[in-house]
């Protein structure tokens, strides 16, 4: 990797998506979610946005069904590979992907709630995809 | 014999950014096996075309979407 210039501004935002295994129960994910989040220091509090259960497109191991967590959060670089190591290492995690969320290049991001609605609206009408 | 541009459905739609976690809006740009539909059949014009593949192969990789459509494991 090339070093990276000296930015004004240390921190990045990223966007993390956990895939729990489902077979766990809600207290354990609860409680695994915020030990993997506390390893992030974060300054202010992460936007996280609990998916639930929904069914995996593939099977993944043994794995059909998974939990979908997405985290939103402002860090620092320097804290991603102990985290993602953390997450490499936890038996419960099923796949996660951890991203930058720096969309403002030319083009503003649906904001959570255009997502929602767009989800939602999209649902009632599921039969004249084509 | 120059045939018509079909206007971008990412552009008309009003969409912005292209996020790999809207399922729904990436299953109508691939084929009926999984495969990345191809923009001059979609439309979909060139800087979409870059973001949407990339947003599928996210997708992909968070089981939002099959690899391969249609494959009994």
């Amino acid at each position: 990797m090339a070093k990276l210039k000296i930015r004004r501004n240390p921190t990045r935002r990223y966007e993390a998506v956990y895939i729990f295994d489902s077979a766990l129960e809600d207290t354990t994910i609860a409680e695994k979610l915020e030990k993997l989040q506390g390893l992030l220091n974060l300054a202010e509090p992460a936007t996280i946005e609990h998916w639930g259960r929904r069914q995996l497109a593939y099977k993944i191991g043994r794995h059909e069904n998974g939990y979908y967590v997405i985290s939103n959060f402002t860090a620092a670089p320097a804290v991603l590979p102990e985290f993602e190591r953390a997450l490499k290492l936890d038996e419960g995690v099923v796949r996660y992907l951890v991203t930058l969320y720096e969309h403002e290049l030319g083009a503003p991001k649906l904001s959570d709630e255009e997502l929602a609605s767009r989800r939602r609206a999209s649902d009632d009408d599921d039969d004249d995809e084509d | 014999m120059r045939r018509q541009k079909k206007p971008c459905p990412i552009t008309e739609a009003g969409i912005r950014y292209i996020d790999f976690k809207d399922d729904r809006l990436l299953a109508r740009f691939i084929t009926d096996y999984g495969k990345i539909l191809p923009s001059r059949l979609s439309g979909v014009d060139a800087r979409h075309q870059r973001q949407l593949s990339k947003a599928v192969k996210k997708a992909r990789f968070l089981a939002l979407l099959p690899y391969v459509k249609g494959q009994t494991a």
